[in-house]
């Protein structure tokens, strides 16, 4: 495979053929932020906070876009920064007014969007309180939090449960608003054939999926 | 959420540290970081990016971890009264005919114990070991004494273990749970090739055409390495299964054999024949790399497909394509577990497997290899630092007098030339008389341990027993003296996982109360028996172990660092040799070594018609002395069953979740009963972990010749309904 050679962000960069743009960015020390991919994943650029500027009509998403011979690639600027906060601000305005990630692990990455995007007050509606129903929990397991709200449909548990731990057990259930994830054929997680690895836990990127409360026994 | 106003930064994190260590549980050796704060309480595990398991974990890994914490941690010294004696039983459930209570969360009643014992200071207690390893040795000699070390210490702990027994008691009576675990394996490892560790690691699944999963359950017992093998099977690796229950990872393989119980050597041969025959074999890999196919070869022509099929219960059909996969892949690994080692002929299993990795070639390439899946975090490393009773560190043999000198010189003292007994050979000498004291490091061989009866006597009988360990085992209910021990997170160690990669441990932790590091434990009572043992550190201990054993050569503390680095380790720069032997062996030519098929000893008939198998479920470890004092783990699994075909259930009018008597032929137990297809008819899998249900109150101590270990996977039971109760 050859070497294709671009420049992002002003710096040269020369990698591989069939890299994509956050690969090449992110071995250049460059940190492009994303919700929805991560290095161990496929990507699916679903969550469209990687967007950046080649000079096209469009953003494409630097997760799954692949560099390109003399590419010219902008990854921050205040059109790329307005979308971002726009993404970043729509997800939060139906998020559960506690993150269960901040409280447990405390590596929210939206929250973390958020405040490094310094979103304060936006103009958008609560979703929650609209005509749609709140999307539920499910605290069957013993060892997994499942918050249906605060899940942002990035996919990366059910890539983590089907294509690192290969337990093949999340999936994506349900149409429209009221899309969210669901383990076998829909059942509650603790009924399901999860053997608890919290791999799921591990990649989420917001309070969806946390560990229950383990505190030490006293 | 209409506005977006959090503090800067989140309030969980307030106070907590990560750090990096390694996972207490499996042979795998997963590395991860604890998230702990002030006080030492842990509140979350994150996967590192280890060699052996790129940032997984799983749920033992995950969320098994708060045991060290538990209220029920010894914190003091403790000295039986002279009231419980004669040494004995002491609850109800180690009482003999008990079969032990029906309830969930059978761990030992600490208020049944615990009035029967009185705490004592340290110096006390170990004053009185001192005089009660003496007075043992005195009256009988020093192999009077014995010492079960451990597979969950440290490398440096069971150095020191085995040297404390070797050079302060004086005797080679020194073992530990790998006697119950691979010892078979271990065996024919060392005669066919001359090395008894992994010839290659886990991960290079990747490169493996096909891989052979024999007699092992890695998505219950090594969990993330059979997410490397998911992964490997996803994209392309053959998966080929062969157990006589049906593993999880069936579900990923291209092809499972189900094997009758006891029949590995008839199924395995019938493939060698059939590889043969259709001139499968690679006869340049057998030309120079090994010795004695002559001898194989006409061994395995009694066992043409048709014979395999009467022997195995696998149809001719599906021998032969399974021999065919084999031997046209161009690289395949060969993996095992119990299934294969825990039987009377457990080292002719593993002869077997050895002989068909030297048949086709899959040894020293990439993506080929012999992997013992080692079940302890350190099993490797306690048998590597010689905590077993033929091999001084480094696997060097007490019984060559050269080797023997230079241990003399580099301890300096006088060493028994005899090989001591292994662990199941030293509870029959204690029924014997002829072992009189016992030193336990964190063993409970009263669950582990096949007939659970007999160690109930052998225990009683003796004349001194310490143990040290973190709870009262069901063990410690016979001691003189237990000791307050350390948990893995309070230790700095190494471990050696099962790919030979040597990581190291922090500590994350203080022991509760007065509880101490149990190599400082060994330290004090050596000095105090006379021995001049200085120590600054662990890393002292470790050097003097590689100054031991050169097989560890060139490794350190400080070379290991945080990542950890394989053996052998050529420089100290290197990360070490993931594969081994791809030019010759340490023996020169590996060896084949033709098996013939054996009979069990303690085989179905009228009264006993079953064959109950033993082994471990994904949620708990070994005797549950931590596991079930884990919150997480004990609530998702917090019961013992039984499985049991639907087709033998129905015949014997027993419905799910309904509780069964079983009984061997010395003992019973009462149980629930699980239905499940995966096991055949006419057999039954009851996991080992739960007192109350302890398999090994049934299970058979006839032992493997070669290897000593006992037969865990076939023993005649019956079972009966107790509709009754409910």
């Amino acid at each position: 495979m050859s070497d294709v050679s671009l420049t992002i962000d002003g710096v040269e960069v020369t990698v591989p053929e069939g890299t994509t743009i956050w690969e090449a960015a992110a071995r250049y020390g460059i940190e492009i932020p994303v919700l929805c991919h991560d290095p161990r994943l496929e990507p699916v650029g679903v969550c469209r906070i990687c967007a950046v500027d080649v000079g096209e009509r469009t953003l494409p998403a630097a997760c799954v876009r692949h560099v390109e011979a003399g590419m010219n690639v902008i990854t921050a600027n205040t059109e790329i920064t307005a979308h971002r906060r726009i993404l970043t601000e729509l997800m939060l305005s139906d998020q559960p007014e506690q993150s269960r990630r901040e409280a447990t692990t405390g590596d929210d990455s939206l929250y973390a969007l958020a405040r490094e995007l310094k979103v304060s007050d936006f103009p958008w509606p609560d979703a929650k309180s609209s005509s749609n129903p709140p999307r539920g929990q499910d605290d069957s397991s013993p060892v997994i939090a499942v918050d249906h709200q605060a899940c942002i449909l990035c996919d990366r548990c059910v890539r983590a449960c089907d294509d690192i731990q290969h337990n093949d057990v999340i999936t994506r259930t349900g149409k429209g608003h009221s899309v969210r994830i669901g383990f076998d054929l829909d059942v509650p997680m603790a009924e399901s054939s999860c053997v608890s690895c919290g791999e799921c836990v591990a990649v989420c990127p917001t309070g969806a999926l946390t560990h229950q409360f383990l505190g030490e026994t006293s | 959420m209409k506005s977006f106003n959090p503090s800067e930064s989140a309030a969980a994190l307030a106070g907590i540290t990560e750090v990096p260590t390694l996972c207490p549980y499996c042979g795998v050796g997963c590395a991860l970081s604890y998230g702990v704060d002030a006080d030492g309480t842990i509140h979350y595990a994150r996967g590192r990016d280890g060699a052996s398991n790129a940032e997984r974990l799983c749920v033992k890994g995950r969320y098994g971890f708060d045991y060290a914490a538990h209220p029920q941690r010894l914190t003091k010294p403790l000295i039986r009264r002279e009231s419980a004696y004669p040494r004995g039983p002491l609850s109800q459930f180690s009482q003999i005919d008990s079969s032990g209570p029906r309830k969930a969360g059978g761990i030992v009643d600490y208020t049944e114990v615990m009035p029967h014992f009185r705490e004592a200071s340290w110096e006390e207690a170990l004053e009185r070991i001192a005089e009660g390893f003496t007075r043992v040795r005195t009256n009988g000699g020093p192999h009077a004494m014995a010492g079960f070390g451990s597979a969950k210490g440290s490398n440096e702990e069971a150095y020191l273990f085995q040297k404390f027994m070797r050079t302060v008691i004086g005797t080679n009576n020194v073992d530990h749970c790998t006697r119950l675990c691979h010892a078979s394996s271990v065996y024919a490892l060392i005669e066919g090739i001359g090395s008894g560790a992994v010839t290659n690691v886990v991960r290079d699944i990747e490169n493996a055409e096909v891989a052979i999963l024999a007699g092992c359950n890695p998505t219950a017992n090594h969990p993330v390495a059979a997410s490397f093998m998911k992964q490997a099977a996803a994209a392309g690796t053959d998966l080929l299964a062969v157990n006589v229950r049906r593993p999880g990872i069936a579900d990923y393989c291209s092809q499972y054999c189900q094997i009758k119980p006891g029949s590995d050597v008839a199924f395995y041969n019938a493939v060698m024949h059939v590889i043969i025959a259709e001139d499968l074999h690679d006869k340049a890999f057998i030309e120079t790399r090994t010795e004695g196919f002559a001898e194989l070869k006409a061994m395995v022509e009694e066992y043409p497909p048709a014979v395999g099929e009467r022997l195995s219960g696998v149809p001719a059909e599906e021998i032969i394509a399974f021999a065919r996969q084999l031997g046209q892949a161009r690289s395949a690994m060969i993996f095992w577990g119990m299934g294969i080692s825990q039987h009377v002929f457990g080292t002719d299993n593993a002869r077997c497997l050895i002989a068909l990795a030297l048949l086709t070639g899959n040894i020293g390439r990439p993506g080929t290899g012999l992997h013992p899946l080692r079940g302890q975090n350190n099993v490797q490393g306690a048998s590597d630092a010689g905590l077993i009773p033929m091999y001084y560190p480094g696997y060097q043999s007490v019984a060559d007098a050269e080797v023997r000198k230079r241990f003399e010189s580099l301890w300096g003292v006088d060493l028994p030339d005899t090989p001591g007994l292994t662990t199941a050979e030293i509870t029959h000498a204690a029924l014997e008389g002829d072992i009189r004291g016992l030193y336990c490091m964190g063993e409970n061989p009263f669950l582990s341990d096949p007939d659970i009866n007999r160690v109930r006597e052998a225990l009683a009988s003796l004349d001194f027993l310490v143990v040290q360990d973190l709870f009262i085992t069901e063990t410690a209910e016979f001691a003189d003296v237990i000791l307050p021990a350390s948990a893995f997170m309070e230790k700095c160690g190494t471990f050696t996982n099962t790919d030979r990669r040597v990581q190291k441990s922090q500590p994350v932790r203080q022991p509760p109360g007065e509880a101490r590091q149990d190599w400082h434990i060994l330290r004090d009572l050596a000095q105090r028996m006379g021995h001049d043992w200085n120590y600054p550190d662990e890393s002292a201990v470790f050097d003097e172990f590689v100054k031991a054993a050169p097989l560890y050569a060139n490794l350190s503390h400080t070379n290991i660092g945080e990542t950890g680095r394989w053996y052998p380790c050529p420089h100290p720069d290197s990360q070490g040799e993931r594969l081994l032997f791809a030019d010759t062996f340490p023996i020169g030519r590996g060896r084949f070594v033709p098996a013939q098929l054996g009979t069990a000893p303690d085989l179905p008939d009228n009264d006993y018609p079953f064959i109950l198998n033993t082994g471990r479920q994904l949620e708990h470890w070994h005797t549950g002395v931590m596991t079930r004092r884990s919150r997480a783990l004990d609530a998702i699994a917090p019961k013992a069953r039984v499985e049991l075909h639907p087709d033998d259930a129905r015949k014997l009018g027993v419905a799910n979740e309904e509780w069964v008597e079983l009984a061997s032929r010395r003992g019973s137990v009462q149980v629930q009963a699980l239905l499940t297809r995966d096991v055949a008819p006419g057999t039954l899998f009851l996991p080992m972990h739960f007192r109350e249900a302890a398999a090994n109150l049934l299970t058979s101590p006839a032992l493997d010749p070669f290897g000593k270990i006992p037969e865990f996977k076939i023993c005649a039971v019956a079972v009966n309904a107790l509709s009754e109760v409910s």
